[in-house]
């Protein structure tokens, strides 16, 4: 075993000065510069017009939209009058930031983005390690199950799970009424209805993001594995310093997707409530369900597309810290 | 070349094929015609579409449902904005408020002559004069034509009466409650009669007494809106008597604890229906049949009595033409068809849904009508006299967020998160933001 070790280059060794990280991957030798031949001389050229698609689609529905809800925003707007708009100025901003029901929405959307992220994170890792398991049978079948949830259409998950979750006669009230827990009114309560909805999402995205898992534990190299357990190390920590700290740009990766999807969670909401507004006190009104009561129920268009402004402006703050922390942990990887 | 040559020679004989046969069949009658329909629920029935396409081969029916009413409204802004919609749009009468202040959107239907060379203005005697208005515009445009309507009685549980010590003969059950406040010192009676037990486990004497808040309203002449002739209407919400009656009477309700806490279309709702959790409920014409399907198991125990302060209404639809329609003849002859009285009797008989023309009331299939689930109640003629009470009620253009804002405050003072002055307040203020 130690004969092993001694055998390794001084100049190993002199990396090695500080402890072994595991969460740090260790320095890789710079791939050569590929040849320009074949598929990759159309580089130049054609590249561009491979790529159009994507910029032409995201132009029309993605860039010009976005122009034009801003341009909205200022307007006291009413997309069926025939006659000229009213401007208002910075008036739907300044009244937004004083209204109480979008400080709400956004705490509710918040916190129902915490408890279903970080839970759904662990499930899906978790799941992921099971699919992974060398003695696990029909491995494809387990799988392919794990994507039903997926494509489940939201309302049909939703009235299911209104069913589970129902006051007087909900199984999930029946459950806790064994261990002498009073029934729960999970819809009027603040928390209650968050975990209901948390609980809906994570349903639906932990089988997903236990596949993306699965690939990238896929992608570990056997010998990983091999030395970890020639060195002694238990099933559970090769779990710990071998594949976590591998998993670590797919764990962000998940995270910055989870998040942008966590901000603008609508259906949920909408279906399991069954109105506008979220609740009676607007306990699980969420920022995307804001916008559209704002739309379609108080017609105040301009309003709303202040709401939608907002919630681009907190996706893009969201998704920079998102960006930097992924950035230094890849440049502590690489020079 | 050849091959192009060919093919020219092809289309050329198709050409003249297709025209010769064109001039032997009769022109008019052979033209295929689609029509769009945008729709939700029960609202055009698949029988009727039957008959339709017996009537006229010619015609394709092509219907898209919507299950949530509240996307099929999104989408008719979209398709008037757009200026891209369908031949024919059903619009909710919480929503007539709102599209009566955009006239534009529809196609006028005084305007259009069907095949029997009627219009609107012709057919308006046939409908219920408070029904009929809840398609007119601001304008005074005919926008709409009325399908069912939701006529609101009360519907009760004889085993569950009786077993309280009420009376279970429904003309006894309707004396007892003339009016509101009789309604609720019944329900107090009725929840003496509760074991401590069972009131534990959520048992009440009626489903929601929330929905007491509508019913009340939808009595009076005026809700949240005057008429004063502009495109919108004039806000009296908070000043409106008719408001704070119905608001009052809610929240004695709710402090009299005869409701249970179950929302309607809640899945513990249709569990307790079964259950017996409570004896009454305010029941909408269409409301039967959804008794007969959710609770089968308690057929025959079901009786209908009359509405405490007479008559009400819940729900009903308009079929409308919106003005970017590309077959607006066909879908008039299609609407003015469908909607004519024969129909409606029709759509009653298969379905159940009340008529809104009120020369069928005397139709001995409706005056006969009765039904061994509701205990052999005569329904038809229960619920048309209580349709006849009522008076025409304007809708605004906000009534649906205002409802909405009422219903939440509701819901806080029956949770318990607020009291009702606290509640009252909040509502005034969250509706100074909805209007202002």
């Amino acid at each position: 075993m130690s004969a092993v070790l001694e055998t390794g280059t001084s100049k190993e060794r002199g990396v090695s000065k500080r402890p072994l990280n595991p969460w740090k991957p260790a320095k890789q030798a710079k791939a050569p510069k590929p040849i320009s031949r074949g598929i990759g001389s159309l580089n130049g050229k054609w590249g561009y017009l491979f790529i159009a698609p994507f910029f032409v689609m995201f132009l029309i529905f993605g860039l010009a939209p976005i122009v034009y809800s801003t341009y909205i925003a200022f307007f006291n707007w009413d997309p069926l009058n025939p006659g000229p708009q009213i401007f208002n100025g910075l008036d739907n901003f300044t009244n937004l930031l004083t209204d109480d029901r979008f400080w709400t929405a956004l705490w509710n959307t918040l916190d129902i983005w915490a408890m279903s992220t970080f839970p759904q994170m662990a499930i899906s890792i978790g799941l992921a390690a099971i699919l992974r398991s060398k003695f696990l049978k029909g491995a494809t079948f387990w799988r392919t199950i794990l994507l039903i949830p997926n494509i489940t259409s939201v309302i049909a998950i939703a009235i299911v799970f209104g069913q589970l979750f129902g006051r007087d006669y909900g199984m999930v009230n029946m459950v806790l009424g064994w261990f002498g827990i009073p029934h729960v009114d999970f819809i009027e309560g603040t928390t209650s209805s968050h975990i209901a909805i948390a609980t809906m999402i994570t349903w639906r995205w932990a089988g997903y993001n236990a596949l993306i898992f699965l690939a990238s534990m896929l992608a570990i190299p056997d010998e990983l594995y091999e030395s970890a357990s020639l060195d002694g190390a238990t099933g559970w920590q090769q779990f710990i310093y071998v594949t976590l700290p591998q998993l670590k740009n797919t764990i962000t990766f998940v995270l910055i997707v989870g998040t942008i999807g966590g901000l603008q969670v609508f259906a949920e909401p909408l279906t399991l409530g069954g109105s506008m507004d979220g609740g009676s006190s607007r306990q699980f009104s969420t920022l995307t369900l804001f916008l559209y009561e704002q739309a379609f129920v108080n017609n105040k268009w301009g309003y709303a597309a202040a709401v939608g402004i907002l919630i681009t402006v907190i996706v893009l703050i969201v998704s920079l810290i998102n960006f930097f922390i992924t950035k230094k942990l890849a440049g502590e990887g690489s020079e | 070349m050849l091959r192009k040559s060919k093919l020219v020679s092809l289309a050329l004989i198709a050409g003249v094929t297709s025209m010769g046969l064109g001039m032997v069949t009769p022109a008019r009658a052979a033209d295929p015609v689609t029509i769009t329909i945008w729709t939700f629920g029960d609202v055009i029935e698949p029988a009727l579409v039957k008959d339709y396409k017996a009537l006229h081969p010619e015609v394709t029916l092509q219907i898209k449902k919507s299950d949530l009413d509240p996307l099929n409204g999104t989408n008719m802004v979209t398709a008037c904005t757009a200026g891209n919609g369908p031949d024919i749009a059903a619009v909710e009468v919480s929503y007539s408020g709102y599209w009566r202040s955009y006239p534009r959107c529809f196609t006028d239907l005084r305007t259009i002559k069907n095949s029997d060379g009627k219009s609107a203005k012709d057919i308006a005697g046939d409908y219920l004069p408070w029904r009929w208005a809840q398609g007119v515009g601001y304008d005074d445009s005919v926008i709409g034509i009325p399908t069912d309507v939701g006529g609101l009685e009360v519907a009760y549980r004889t085993d569950l009466f009786k077993k309280a010590g009420l009376p279970t003969d429904r003309t006894k059950v309707s004396a007892l409650w003339p009016t509101w406040d009789k309604f609720i010192a019944t329900g107090k009676q009725y929840m003496k009669s509760v074991s401590a037990a069972d009131k534990k486990s959520g048992v009440g004497f009626m489903d929601s007494a929330g929905t007491i808040y509508s019913a009340v309203l939808n009595q009076g002449t005026t809700k949240y809106y005057l008429n004063d002739g502009t495109d919108t209407g004039k806000l009296v919400y908070a000043t409106n008597p008719q408001v704070k009656k119905a608001w009052d009477t809610t929240i004695t309700a709710l402090n009299a604890g005869i409701g249970t806490r179950i929302s309607q279309f809640t899945a513990d709702w249709n569990v307790g229906m079964t259950k017996g959790t409570f004896a009454a409920m305010l029941a909408p014409a269409w409301m039967m049949d959804y008794i007969k399907s959710q609770a089968p198991d308690t057929a025959g125990k079901w009786d209908i009595a009359s509405m405490p302060g007479g008559g009400g209404n819940q729900g009903g639809t308009q079929l409308t033409i919106p003005a970017s329609a590309k077959n607006k003849q066909a879908a008039w002859d299609f609407i003015s068809w469908y909607l004519a009285p024969a129909q409606q009797l029709k759509v009653f008989k298969t379905y159940g849904l009340f008529p809104s023309t009120p020369s069928l009331y005397t139709d001995p299939a409706l005056t006969g009508f009765s039904d061994p689930f509701f205990n052999n109640a005569p329904v038809g003629k229960i619920y048309s006299a209580g349709i006849l009470k009522l008076k025409p009620i304007f809708e605004g253009k906000l009534n649906r967020a205002i409802d909405q804002a009422m219903g939440a405050g509701l819901g806080r003072v029956a949770s318990k998160k607020q009291t009702a002055a606290q509640s009252w307040a909040q509502v005034l203020s969250d509706l100074k933001k909805v209007t202002g």
